[in-house]
Order: structure tokens, then C-alpha cells, then sequence
């Protein structure tokens, strides 16, 4: 398979040195990768201007719902066979990337899911927050049927078929669920890889707060009435 | 005329004043809004009318009435502007997404 052909969606908000550090990394690898800049207050385009990768930028900051469509539109119109969601935070590795693609290159299913509690990798995550996570599981299995091993978790890989199909249109942070509710819409077929997850102060600085969990869980709610 | 009904009376006639100047252009706001201050100023003219309706609905006194159907008038309120400020969202991310693939860059391979 051709690597250029696979596009590393990478939304960011105001990283900066790490930025650089995942997208360095991620070059290495001759993916064609994306960086969606969804409207940083700061320049962004300074941290990746060595690299060859897509820079696009949101004028405003969407959220990175908005980002991630953003990035499987344009993907899509370059000729992307594969996507790859990757966070800019440095927590995801790339060694899981293959192992995302791997079922869709054999026709196993049409979207890999990357999920932290498959390799036992559980009492790495911090308490408060593998709370949030198993309640964000089980509500996520009410509103779609679909019970994961993990839930909200940023790196995720899917076919052509299976992007075209994936309209975002939960800007914020609920479109990890909103995923699943395309998944159950359009039947596609799923699977559950496990990949780790690297908790950096930065990456736990960077990532969801209870009262963010609120927020996500209110705008399911919303989205759901008037969808 | 009591205190209170001047006041009432004076701040309907200049809410239907202002939206009058707005809504111009369509015919059917117009005559909504004229019937809407029109019963809201009969009411407040005649309180004793609600009292009747009330009755007939079985509420206790008119002033509950008319705070019932404020309740139901406020959340439709809400829900409208909600659902306007979905539209409108979905319109700017729309926006935005078009201007920023087309303005994508290559960075130049440089090492």
C-alpha cells in the first residue's frame, strides 16, 4: 500500500512545540498528513512551516468536530484511501497507526476504533478520569447500542466508503459520539484495536474535565431532539 | 385607568411600534402581532376577562392563567431561537470549512 495515499487528519488549537514534535514524527512515516488549524489564537503555521504537510486553517475556532470534517472533506478531495484521526497533543503513538489500518486494508470492517482498556493499559489511566470514561461508555451504548471498550477516545482510522458517509455536524467535542451514531446509521462495520495512550501533564492539561463531560452530554441531548 | 395599566398599555404599544418597524415586509407577522398587543391590552384594560377564561379552563384566578401561557409562550420562544442558532452555526462552520480547503497549503518539502 502506498503511505501517501493515507491522510493523518491532525486537528490543533493552540499547540505549539508539541505540534511540531507529532507532525515531525508523523512525516517520517510518508503519510500525507493534514493539520487543521481550527482558528489558534496564536501562529501555528510557525511550528509546521519546515514540514511537508496540508496546513488549513479555520478562521474562527469550531471545535474539533468541526476540525476533523474539515480535514476528511479536504482527505477526500486530495484522494485519500484511508484517514487516520490523530491528536495533536502527543498522546497518541504511531506505532498504533498500522495497526488501525491493518483491518481496513484487509476488508475486515470499514472504521478502527483505537481503545485504551484492551491491553490492560486501565490502571494507567488516572481514576477520575476512567470514571468519566466508563459512564461516557454506558451513555453512549443508551443513545446508540453500541457498547465500547472505550469511549471518546481521539485516534480512530476509517475507509473512503466510510468518510464520505461522515458529516460531521456536532462542532464541539460530542462528535465522538456522533460518530457512533453514523456508524449505526449507515451500518458500517467496526472494530475495537487497542492502542496505548501516552498521559503526559500536557496531554491531561489538554484533555476533558467533568464539566466538559457535562457540556458533551448536553449537547448529545440536543442533538438528538433536533437532528 | 389604574397606575399599572398605563404602564402596561404605554410599554405594549412601543414593543408593537419598534417590531412594527422591523417586520415591515411580511404581511402575516403584522397581523400577529397586531392581535397578540391587541388581546394583551384588552386584557390588561378588562383583567376581569381572563378571570372568565380561567374559570372556564379551570384555573383558580386570571393573573395565573396569563403566567401559564407566558411559560409555554417562553420556552416555544427558546426552542425557536435555538434552533435558529443551529442554523446559523451550521452556516458559518459551512463557511469556514469551504474558505479554509480552499486556501490549504503544501508546505515545501525542506530537508
Amino acid at each position: 500500500m502506498n503511505n501517501a495515499s493515507v491522510y493523518i487528519i491532525v486537528p490543533a488549537y493552540n499547540e505549539q512545540e508539541v505540534l511540531n514534535k507529532t507532525i515531525s514524527a508523523l512525516v517520517t512515516l510518508a503519510y500525507s498528513v493534514v493539520v487543521v488549524d481550527d482558528g489558534s489564537t496564536m501562529n501555528l503555521k510557525e511550528y509546521v512551516k519546515e514540514l511537508p504537510v496540508y496546513f488549513l486553517q479555520h478562521q474562527i475556532n469550531l471545535g474539533q468536530g468541526a476540525a476533523l470534517q474539515t480535514g476528511n472533506q479536504f482527505a477526500l478531495k486530495m484522494g485519500a484511501e484511508y484517514i487516520v484521526h490523530f491528536d495533536a497533543d502527543g498522546q497518541h503513538q504511531l506505532s498504533d497507526i498500522e495497526k488501525l489500518l491493518q483491518p481496513l486494508i484487509d476488508k475486515e470492517c470499514d472504521i478502527t476504533l483505537g481503545s485504551r482498556f484492551l491491553n490492560q493499559q486501565e490502571k494507567e489511566v488516572p481514576g477520575g478520569k476512567r470514571a468519566i470514561i466508563h459512564t461516557a461508555r454506558y451513555i453512549n451504548y443508551m443513545f446508540t447500542g453500541i457498547l465500547l471498550s472505550d469511549a471518546h477516545n481521539g485516534l480512530r482510522a476509517m475507509n473512503k466508503k466510510s468518510a464520505g458517509l461522515m458529516v460531521l455536524t456536532e462542532n464541539r467535542m460530542s462528535h465522538a459520539s456522533e460518530i457512533l451514531f453514523l456508524i449505526k446509521k449507515h451500518r458500517l462495520k467496526i472494530k475495537e484495536i487497542p492502542v496505548s495512550i501516552l498521559y503526559t501533564n500536557y496531554s491531561k492539561k489538554k484533555g476533558q474535565s467533568i464539566w466538559n463531560s457535562i457540556r458533551i452530554l448536553f449537547d448529545l441531548l440536543l442533538h438528538k431532539l433536533f437532528q | 385607568m389604574t397606575g399599572i395599566q398605563i404602564v402596561l398599555v404605554t410599554a405594549f404599544v412601543f414593543v408593537a411600534l419598534y417590531y412594527f418597524t422591523k417586520l415591515r415586509n411580511r404581511i402575516i407577522d403584522v397581523i400577529l402581532l397586531i392581535t397578540l398587543v391587541a388581546v394583551a391590552v384588552l386584557f390588561v384594560l378588562f383583567p376581569e376577562i381572563t378571570g372568565v377564561i380561567a374559570k372556564k379552563l379551570g384555573v383558580g384566578r386570571g393573573a395565573d392563567l396569563v403566567f401559564y401561557t407566558s411559560i409555554v409562550a417562553f420556552w416555544f420562544v427558546v426552542l425557536k431561537l435555538y434552533t435558529k442558532i443551529r442554523k446559523l452555526e451550521q452556516l458559518t462552520t459551512d463557511l469556514i470549512r469551504k474558505q479554509s480547503i480552499e486556501n490549504a497549503e503544501l508546505n515545501k518539502k525542506t530537508s
